[in-house]
């Protein structure tokens, strides 16, 4: 026999109390672990979603704010604009390998918004190469076409060759390609060519944003300063983006984190309470032990090592739970942050695993210590007897 | 020359209440030889659990001196109290105080853990036959009657071969027949060589002893040899 066993043996003569505390310790390592994952899938796959646009920068009109910005690389549509002009003055900065010009325009079908793109087609085959299409890509001279994203044409039941009114005067459009799913947000989009677009949302010569991929990412900086000498353009990085979409989930996930604390606190009271309940009812058990040769530090060893036993435990439950239901709780997740990226979120990766058990590892060491030290100084004849003669 | 495994000298322990001095033991003196059978007696709050622990190296004195095979006890530190606890001290309580999660071989080998000695298997059977539990050895404590504990209790305080056995009020649960057994295996006991301590207001069991210390507030009374 050694400690690990007789201190096994004694979890399994309280059932339900073990039971309980290793519940606790499950709930918050299991919501700890989501938290964690979470965070590390989020920013994963916004910035996997951020490369994929295969943009560096965007310029915009002067005072749009990066918000904003955040909103159009998302499908958000600003009251602000810039001309063909400034498109043409980027083209002209050294360094600058693309820059394409890009309307957005939003409107309401069934009360759902559907975001439409106007674009350079040839420029976009460039930025994002991994686009392939069921059908066929439009060409800048075709007019009333348009390519669709897979989800839409799902939701919207279109197919290749399908004519439907678009725009406010329900002009008959072709539907002459559907992207094969990308996981981004191009699977929930419209594309016309851009001066179709224009024109059929009444905006002649209006662009959204330049969407600028330079030959040089060292230079990004250089670039990006030269640019904004053009009159009325402001540019922003993606990473700018990156952090802006980053402190719109900040707050959300402060909201999270709360609850997380205040579960871990909850868990590690009620394991110290259990533990001081179970080191008070056994002092006669200690007493004895005492008496028979155990030091103190046998018996704060014991109750150590029953708290690890439950809390590791309770950190592997927690962790499996956790792992089981990501779906779940991705679902939940999603609905109460303001903008998640296409695609998992949670990212469970195994130095979180690791990080989760060391930190119920260390929960188990915090909670046992007063009980443990309390417990090694039991006087053993008084624990034993109840009191002095 | 008598071989005198105990010798406590004006043996007092003083507890604080606030601001209150509580003579727990006062100025007691005697003497256990090995293979000695001593009964501690005396009425509730006497001071025999005081001087159990005290001869238990479960805690020092105030004041006095305390020899253990020679050793002087006063002033020891923690660790080393337990080591003398350890090699020389077995107890043996009233309530029997086995775990009951463990069957009879195991409540009877927990010592060994504590001292870190590797007694094997063999040395759990050599005891569990001495207590006549061969039959009970996988059993669990609820699978036991009273006396029967009190042998599982015996034996795991005979697994670390100690030179002295404390026993409290080792028949205070138990029926008279049963209490009677148990006499007879402390009788066999200290037949084989074995010191024992035994608190008891069991009149039979403390006529058996060779020595009776009688305690009445603390003071040892009537010293009987």
């Amino acid at each position: 026999m050694n400690f690990i066993t007789l201190a096994l043996k004694n979890l399994v003569r309280r059932r339900g109390r073990t039971g309980l505390t290793l519940l606790g310790v499950a709930i918050a390592i299991t919501l700890l672990f989501s938290l964690l994952s979470f965070n590390v899938g989020y920013e994963k796959q916004l910035s996997g979603e951020l490369e994929s646009t295969g943009i560096h920068m965007l310029a915009v009109p002067k005072g749009c704010p990066y918000e904003a910005a955040s909103l159009i690389i998302h499908g958000g549509v600003i009251p602000k604009y810039l001309s063909n002009s400034d498109v043409a003055e980027a083209k002209k900065i050294e360094g600058v390998e693309i820059a394409s010009p890009m309307l957005l325009h939003q409107f309401y079908k069934d009360e759902k918004p559907h975001i439409v793109y106007g674009i350079n087609i040839e420029d976009m085959k460039r930025l994002k190469p991994y686009w392939t299409v069921e059908g066929r890509f439009f060409s800048h001279t075709e007019d009333t076409v348009m390519v669709i994203g897979r989800n839409l044409a799902e939701k919207e039941n279109l197919k290749v060759g399908d004519v439907v009114p678009f725009g406010p005067d329900k002009i008959p459009f072709t539907v002459v390609g559907i992207l094969e799913r990308t996981g981004t947000q191009d699977d929930e989009f419209h594309f016309l060519p851009l001066e179709v677009a224009q024109r059929t949302f009444g905006k002649p010569d209006q662009i959204t944003t330049i969407a600028i991929r330079v030959d040089d990412i060292s230079r990004m900086s250089e670039i990006a300063n030269q640019l904004e000498t053009i009159p009325d353009v402001q540019v922003v990085t993606m990473t700018q983006i990156m952090g802006t979409i980053m402190n719109l989930v900040g707050s959300a996930q402060t909201l999270l984190i709360s609850v997380i604390i205040i579960a871990i606190i909850i868990s590690a009271v009620g394991i110290m309470n259990t533990l001081l309940m179970s080191v008070n009812e056994r002092t006669r058990e200690f007493g004895m032990m005492k008496a028979l040769g155990a030091s103190g530090l046998d018996i704060g060893k014991l109750v150590v090592i029953e708290t690890l036993l439950i809390t590791t435990s309770g950190g592997i439950l927690g962790l499996l739970v956790s792992i089981a239901s990501t779906s779940l709780i991705e679902g939940f997740v999603k609905g109460i942050i303001p903008y998640s990226p296409a695609g998992r979120l949670m990212s469970p990766e195994p130095r979180l695993i690791g990080l989760c058990l060391l930190f119920s590892i260390c929960i188990g060491f915090v909670c046992a210590l007063y009980p443990a030290i309390k417990s090694s100084r039991l006087t053993p004849m008084e624990a034993i007897r109840g009191d002095l003669e | 020359m008598i071989d005198e495994l105990i010798v406590a000298k004006n043996l007092t322990k003083i507890y604080h209440r606030g601001s209150e001095d509580i003579y727990a033991l006062k100025n007691a003196s005697f003497a256990i030889t090995e293979g000695e059978f001593a009964a501690i007696v005396g009425p509730s709050g006497s001071g025999k659990t005081t001087l159990l622990n005290l001869l238990g190296c479960l805690d020092t004195p105030t004041r006095g001196s305390l020899r253990l095979n020679g050793r002087e006890i006063s002033g020891l530190k923690e660790h080393a109290l337990v080591r003398l606890r350890r090699e020389n001290i077995g107890f043996v309580f009233q309530q029997f105080l086995l775990l009951p999660t463990l069957t009879v071989r195991e409540n009877i080998a927990l010592p060994l853990l504590f001292s870190k000695k590797n007694g094997g298997n063999g040395k759990v059977d050599e005891v569990i036959r001495l207590i006549g539990l061969d039959a009970r050895a996988e059993h669990l404590p609820n699978q036991l009657s009273g006396g029967e504990m009190q042998r599982v209790a015996i034996g795991r305080a005979l697994i670390t071969n100690p030179r002295i056995i404390l026993a409290d009020e080792p028949t205070g649960n138990l029926d008279s027949v049963t209490a009677r057994a148990i006499f007879d295996l402390f009788q066999d006991l200290n037949g084989q060589g074995l010191t024992l301590l035994v608190v008891t207001h069991n009149v039979e069991l403390a006529k058996m002893a060779h020595k009776i210390i009688c305690l009445a507030d603390g003071e040892i009374v009537q010293p009987k040899s």
